[in-house]
């Protein structure tokens, strides 16, 4: 049986951008990369108010719309189930806005196919690609949550926000199960820390966004940094849910 | 006396009235309407056996009885509002879950209806 690796690409009102990002993943040609896999691309409309839909599908991706907006919880949690039921052996999370460069897909996907971690994190903050790193105001929030998580974990995390990931199936069903909905990226990690899942960093660029604006930017980042805190504690005094 | 007496034993079966009229309509179900009836069972019997009241203030250390009904409301309330936001989360995740279910259906009919279509052209190239 072949393995198969879901590319799972989170979009809400990314009509801008998403027909680049599918493309740019297809001409990767990630099935010769990993010798004989069959690799899909699963676009989460999130409640799109625009043709994300359509763009993404005209493109050649599976297309799951939700009928109203989740949140990015919601979006990545709805491609864990997908991948789960269609029994997919892997996943990856690139975001539909073009700020992930996918050139980094075969980097991010290399060490949970090759079984050496059950989850990796593209890091921006690892040499030797450093490139654009956000504003000033989010990486001191991104390092605070770094240490952070790195205090709480028994991790070393330095892009803690980060959402271009891959993951294998025990984590694909872990998440399927339950997946943070509130600040996903950084309570993923505290919630794989209680699977005691094996997690890796691995260096990649990342791009100012092409169109449209980050959601994260209407936060006011000190409010954002206390709402995330906290989560994040809350989330270390849960316990592993049952199967 | 006799007429505070009257009052809060008719606003207690306002209450009580409008409840069951809102499940007789309804637009409530018992579960969430059991609360009301009893607060308003409750606040009818003490506005007739209000000696019980002040007897329980006495024994609970409130030097008026007044304070004790407005300390019982407010912690009645507050308890009322944690349920409701427990509900409420509950009620998030659940629409979350159908919302995740019904987009991964449709994709899945989707997937049925265009396998169904190149059968069928199959079918015809073959006959």
């Amino acid at each position: 049986m072949k393995p198969k690796i879901l590319v799972i690409v989170p979009a809400y009102n990314e009509a801008g951008n998403i027909s680049a990002t599918i493309q740019e993943i297809s001409s990767l040609h990630l099935s010769r990369c990993f010798g004989d896999t069959e690799v899909s691309v699963l676009v989460v409309n999130d409640g799109s108010s625009d043709a994300t839909a359509q763009h993404a599908r005209k493109a050649g991706a599976l297309v799951v719309s939700l009928p109203f907006n989740l949140g990015i919880g919601g979006a990545v949690q709805t491609g864990f189930k997908f991948a789960r039921e269609q029994g997919f052996h892997f996943a990856v999370q690139v975001d539909g806005d073009g700020q992930h460069d996918v050139a980094f897909l075969e980097a991010i996907i290399r060490p949970v196919f090759n079984g050496e971690v059950d989850m990796t994190i593209g890091s921006r903050f690892l040499p030797p690609h450093l490139g654009y790193q956000s504003s000033f105001f989010r990486r001191i929030g991104i390092h605070f949550f770094a240490r952070l998580i790195s205090f709480l974990t028994e991790y070393k995390i330095t892009d803690p926000t980060s959402g271009f990931r891959a993951y294998n199936k025990k984590m694909i069903e872990i998440f399927a199960r339950y997946y943070p909905q509130d600040f996903p990226e950084p309570e993923a990690i505290v919630v794989a820390g209680r699977y005691k899942a094996r997690i890796k960093e691995v260096p990649v660029t990342m791009r100012k966004r092409a169109q449209g604006n980050s959601s994260i930017r209407y936060f006011k980042t000190l409010y954002y940094m206390i709402k995330v805190t906290f989560a994040i504690l809350l989330d270390k005094l849960k316990s592993p849910r049952e199967a | 006396m006799i007429n505070t007496k009257i009052v809060t034993v008719m606003l207690a079966c306002a209450v009580f009235f409008l409840v069951l009229d809102l499940i007789r309509r309804e637009k409530l179900t018992f579960k969430y309407a059991a609360f009301w009836i009893f607060v308003s069972g409750g606040a009818a019997f003490f506005a007739i056996f209000d000696r019980v009241l002040f007897r329980m203030a006495s024994f609970l250390g409130f030097q008026l009885p007044s304070n004790f009904i407005f300390f019982t409301l407010l912690s009645v309330f507050v308890f009322l509002g944690l349920l409701m936001t427990i509900f409420l989360c509950q009620q998030n995740s659940r629409n979350e879950m159908t919302a995740q279910k019904i987009g991964l259906l449709e994709l899945e009919i989707e997937q049925m209806k265009s396998r169904k279509v190149l059968d069928n052209e199959a079918g015809k190239d073959d006959s």
